[in-house]
């Protein structure tokens, strides 16, 4: 007991000790916690386990990790079988890759892994969107979280920095059901503390007082994009705006209540992802909205990858994309005009 | 697990003459099943008739072992199987396809029998394999000491050998020396129209099956009760440890009755009223 005890301590240091880390990397930390607790978990990799930080689970618990290969079909479908067994399996490989896995995990939802059901399907993608910059549009995951918010009763989760992407892997584990969890490739810095807590259907707000009132805006992201809504923010207050940044953490369920309730205040929405428009963040968002009609949103903004990217470093690529903080100012000050 | 199958040792000495009974209960429940759903596929379920009885009642099918109908659209085969078992009650036949029913179109675990959904082919192989690795993982953690380790058949239409993941599964079942996972290809040669990929080259598929690491056992006459039983009994003894085994068996699709036999476009077709009754005085003969 003693030697777990060290062996977390020493990982919350870890994460603790840089400000700067990557969900990848918060995840395969949270793997290896789970496979201490419970001996029931056990991990699937399609060849990317150094890339997904999947190998240090594979390295602490051999016999509970399965080396897959580059065959996900068969990886997403050999999780059910494991989960059907009694087993919580987790199977991660880029973000883009996992599209062609959509047929296994809609034939999973037939299967009874649900809620009430039997068994869990944990679900984790790695290297989304443009921001991995150079390696091209080939291995940028842009319609992952259409694909899955678009199973029934799926959860989609996207943290923004390692604390929330641990803690909401350790929620994954703690539930049954289809879970997709969106891993972003570069460090981000951390923004949360170490007892933050996060659920299904949360979000987290983000304010910073300002002295005149010229504007409410409400900036809603998630994953890479908080951190540039909070850069943004940084600036808008300056200039006396505003600028309310909602970390929309829980893509399915959205956090709804507290979404709805801030429309009361904030009329102006803009809404930033890294993903392409259809089907992603700012779609559940829009029909969120409109089925709360009374709330009469002023302005609607949905920034998101609309054009075909390319390789370049991640920032070029959040501005080719215009999903970066110049982005969602210059969006605040057309509103302004 | 399944208790119902508790007697399965009683099983292991029924005489073929029973078999042959039981067969003729089966094909007369997948006939009337889907004459009275109005669809539904007789003919796919008709091929794997003896395949599946030899398994399930000469005792090669342990409580605790799993199956998988990857050829979900076989459905009332299955549903047919365990009203013989006494699982299922007989008035399924009138319930197939109806809304509120169990007995759904393609399999759904509704049933206890069922563990997951199928009807998109090609997935249930990898089911199997994640089974076959969860029964090991898990003898090994817990120590169990266990006289027979539990067996995952998966029964697998020719059709589906086509797609792609079929054989992602199978290359990965040989690498983790998965012998406790059992394939039967039910290969009646006909598809959805017209033939498959390879037809009745039963032949191709074992040199394939070999090429991927698995042990093969080929069934000539995948009606004849003596063969089938002879296959189980070695793919159940399991002469390479460390292999997978696949069963090749050759079937006639729509197998029973005269004018479904080895016919093209019968598939997910069902027979009408006056075909039923020629069909069922056949079955008697």
């Amino acid at each position: 007991m003693k030697k777990i005890q060290k062996v977390l301590n020493r990982l919350k240091v870890r994460i603790s000790e840089s400000s700067f880390y990557s969900t990848r990397g918060a995840y395969g930390e949270a793997l290896v916690e789970l496979g201490k607790e419970n001996q029931n978990v056990v991990v699937l990799d399609a060849e990317v386990a150094n890339s997904t930080f999947e190998n240090e689970f594979q390295k602490r618990f051999p016999d509970r990790f399965f080396e897959m290969f580059i065959a996900e079909e068969n990886m997403m479908s050999v999780a059910l079988g494991l989960s059907k067994i009694g087993y919580i399996p987790f199977l991660s490989t880029f973000a883009s890759f996992l599209t062609q896995t959509f047929d296994q995990v809609r034939m999973a939802q037939y299967s009874q892994v649900s809620k009430s059901g039997s068994g869990s399907l944990n679900i984790v993608g790695s290297h989304s969107g443009v921001s991995i910059g150079a390696d091209g549009p080939s291995q940028m995951g842009l319609e992952d979280i259409a694909m899955f918010r678009s199973i029934l009763n799926s959860v989609v989760f996207y943290p923004a920095d390692a604390v929330s992407a641990k803690k909401l892997t350790k929620l994954m584990a703690a539930n049954k059901g289809i879970f997709y969890l969106r891993l972003t490739r570069n460090k981000t810095p951390i923004i949360y503390s170490e007892n933050e807590r996060f659920k299904m259907g949360g979000s987290k707000i983000f304010k910073l007082k300002t002295k005149n009132e010229k504007l409410k805006i409400l900036i809603i992201a998630a994953g890479i994009t908080v951190h540039e809504a909070l850069k943004a923010q940084k600036e808008l207050i300056e200039e006396g705006i505003d600028a309310l940044v909602l970390d929309c953490y829980s893509v399915k369920p959205l956090d709804e209540k507290t979404i709805i309730k801030l429309t009361e205040e904030y009329k102006n929405i803009i809404v930033v992802e890294d993903h392409y428009p259809y089907g992603g963040i700012g779609e559940a968002i829009s029909s969120l909205l409109v089925n709360n009609l009374q709330q009469r949103i002023t302005n609607f903004v949905h920034l998101c990858v609309r054009k075909i990217p390319c390789s370049g470093l991640t920032e070029e690529l959040l501005r080719y994309e215009e999903i970066d903080s110049e982005a969602i100012i210059k969006s605040v000050r057309k509103i302004l005009l | 697990m399944l208790d119902y199958l508790l007697d399965f040792v009683t099983l292991k000495y029924m005489d073929e003459g029973k078999l042959r009974e039981i067969c003729k209960k089966v094909r007369y429940e997948i006939l009337v099943s889907t004459t009275n759903a109005g669809s539904g596929h007789p003919t796919s379920s008709l091929s794997a008739v003896e395949l599946l009885t030899t398994l399930f009642f000469r005792g090669f099918f342990d409580k605790n072992d799993k199956f998988l109908l990857s050829k979900g659209h076989a459905a009332p085969l299955l549903y047919a199987l365990y009203s013989a078992l006494g699982v299922v009650p007989s008035d399924w036949v009138n319930r197939l396809r109806k809304f509120g029913s169990p007995y759904e179109g393609h399999p759904v675990p509704k049933l206890d029998f069922i563990d997951v959904a199928a009807g998109s082919l090609g997935q249930g192989l990898s089911v199997g394999v994640g089974m076959a690795l969860g029964v090991k993982l898990r003898i090994k953690n817990k120590k169990l000491k266990i006289k027979r380790e539990p067996k995952i058949w998966v029964l697998l239409g020719d059709s589906e050998m086509a797609e792609g993941q079929v054989w992602e599964a199978m290359e990965i079942a040989a690498y983790y020396k998965l012998n406790n996972l059992i394939a039967i290809i039910d290969v009646n040669r006909l598809g959805q129209y017209g033939e498959t990929e390879e037809g009745w080259d039963i032949y191709n598929y074992e040199k394939k099956a070999r090429a991927f690491g698995w042990e093969t056992i080929i069934i000539e006459n995948g009606h004849v009760i003596s063969e089938i039983y002879r296959a189980f009994k070695k793919v159940s003894s399991g002469t390479h440890a460390s292999k997978p085994k696949m069963v090749i068996a050759k079937t006639i699709k729509g197998k029973g009755v005269s004018f479904l036999e080895n016919k093209e476009n019968w598939h997910g077709k069902t027979l009408d009223k006056k075909e039923l009754r020629l069909a069922i005085k056949e079955l008697d003969k």
